[in-house]
């Protein structure tokens, strides 16, 4: 019995020895069942070969989160030779808040159309002026009518000369009705006037001081 | 000079002058700016300058204004515009909410209703203070005020015709012509000036308007020109130092203009349209490309 069994034994490990041999021998070769994973680095499910199928986001840029204080980012650029505007702001005014904003649209859209850098597109505070009637025989003045002016600005970056006078001469002759434009350079004044008073920091601030 | 736009509401007088003080603004602006670049770009040529002196161009250099006036009212509907206007308003109104004195109407008139009903307790009225002034009434002074208002005429023929004022055809936007002395002819063209050493190109343009007559206050809108038109002597005419002339146009916008300033030459404001019978034909090729017929 006992010589059965040590047979028995041998031939267990050789063929043990046996299959480790082959299993070497089949690491070695790229498997033909599965071609493509021999080949990249990506970690694979053997399961669903679809697996991530749907992702998306590291395709996107990454986003820089922006501080709540957003500084003037954009120092005013000298025209040089070779030339180029500032940081133009191009402020559209009027009474009928319709026309206005649709006009903002169109500008910023011709902006895209010409590859002229659009830093920011933002709205003033309206104001609103009461008309005040005085009749001929009386001292009372009664509000006539209430007239609400609002305003759109379009910010642009590096306005380059050649296109100026076209971009300025299209936009006059496209300019609607009760419509006004203007078109400045951006100061930090037309920045700090966009930021509501905050009157108990100034209380401190004087104190301090 | 006050154009009264054609517009319903009494308030023009507010509204109307969209670009006129708007404009010197701007003009302020580019001034500014125009200062820097005329003088970097001034820089870098005097490194060069040394070694062009000696060869000068055989070009004749010139400036010319292409000076504009923007349309004052808004342009007459084609027939599909109206038609569509007419279905918009018929769309917004159906669709529209009561506005402020609509319902102010009703109230008032279901207010009547109470009263002439036979059980009216006039402590019952919700309202704490009795208005005075009825919806109706106030209708009616707004018609009368709108009865008041006279709007300006639209076109006037006569003003139409007249080929050398500026107040024709309101509606659309006009270029100036001058009729000045090239060679030996007198021909119709955008009003130019011989370029000087030591100038811009910008500056001699705004000789050019300057020497026309003294009452046009134009707002040029850039330092670069516009367009090119080159023009070759004929063989006979020409020498070592001149083959032709190069003409380089620059835009500007009419801010401000002077009826009764003396012109010192024939001057026409005229549409795009009817450009093309007072220019050469190559002259006319290269000025259409730049002009907007908007």
């Amino acid at each position: 019995m006992n010589v059965i069994f040590q047979k028995l034994r041998d031939s267990l490990t050789q063929q043990a020895f046996l299959l480790n041999k082959m299993i070497q021998l089949h690491r070695a070769t790229p498997s033909i069942q599965h071609p493509v994973w021999g080949i990249t680095n990506e970690r694979q499910y053997y399961k669903m070969p679809t697996h991530g199928i749907g992702r998306w986001r590291h395709l996107l840029e990454k986003k820089v989160q922006r501080k709540k204080k957003d500084h003037l980012q954009m120092v005013p650029v000298v025209p040089s030779a070779g030339t180029v505007y500032g940081t133009l702001n191009v402020t559209l005014s009027g009474y009928d808040m319709t026309v206005v904003k649709c006009f903002s649209q169109y500008i910023h859209h011709m902006c895209n159309r010409l590859n002229i850098k659009v830093e920011e597109c933002y709205a003033l505070p309206t104001k609103t002026t009461e008309v005040m009637v005085m009749p001929k025989h009386g001292t009372k003045m009664s509000v006539d009518a209430v007239l609400k002016t609002h305003r759109r600005v379009v910010q642009l970056r590096s306005l380059s000369t050649e296109l100026c006078p076209i971009f300025m001469d299209v936009l006059l002759k496209n300019l609607p009705e009760g419509v006004q434009l203007s078109v400045k350079e951006h100061t930090e004044e037309d920045f700090k006037a966009r930021f509501k008073e905050r009157p108990e920091l100034q209380d401190l601030m004087a104190k301090l001081n | 000079m006050q154009h009264k736009r054609n517009m319903a509401a009494p308030c023009v007088g507010i509204v109307g002058r969209p670009l006129l003080h708007v404009l010197p603004r701007f003009g302020r602006t580019t001034a500014r700016i125009c200062h820097f670049s005329y003088v970097s770009a001034y820089r870098s040529p005097l490194k060069t300058k040394g070694v062009i002196e000696s060869k000068s161009s055989p070009w004749n250099l010139m400036a010319a204004v292409c000076l504009q006036r923007l349309p004052v009212i808004s342009a007459e509907h084609s027939p599909i515009e109206q038609q569509f206007k007419q279905m918009m308003e018929q769309v917004e109104q159906e669709k529209s909410l009561l506005s402020d004195h609509e319902i102010r109407l009703l109230e008032d008139a279901e207010r009547v209703i109470r009263r002439q009903a036979d059980d009216y307790d006039s402590d019952d009225e919700e309202s704490g203070d009795q208005e005075i002034v009825f919806g109706h009434d106030l209708e009616d002074s707004w018609e009368q005020n709108l009865k008041n208002f006279h709007p300006a005429q639209r076109t006037k023929a006569d003003e139409d015709k007249n080929m050398s004022s500026v107040q024709r055809c309101l509606a659309d936007s006009l270029v100036l012509l001058a009729q000045q002395e090239v060679g030996s002819e007198k021909l119709w063209l955008l009003p130019q000036a011989q370029w000087q050493k030591g100038e811009t190109l910008r500056q001699t343009a705004e000789r050019a308007l300057a020497s026309l007559s003294a009452g046009l206050d134009a707002t040029f809108l850039s330092n670069a020109p516009c367009g090119v038109y080159k023009y070759k002597l004929p063989k006979a005419a020409r020498t070592d130092t001149s083959i032709g002339t190069k003409v380089f146009f620059f835009k500007a916008i009419l801010s401000h203009s002077d009826a009764f300033a003396a012109q010192h030459c024939p001057v026409m404001w005229l549409k795009k349209s009817e450009l093309q019978g007072f220019l050469k034909p190559a002259y006319m090729l290269t000025v259409d490309r730049f002009i907007l017929d908007l």
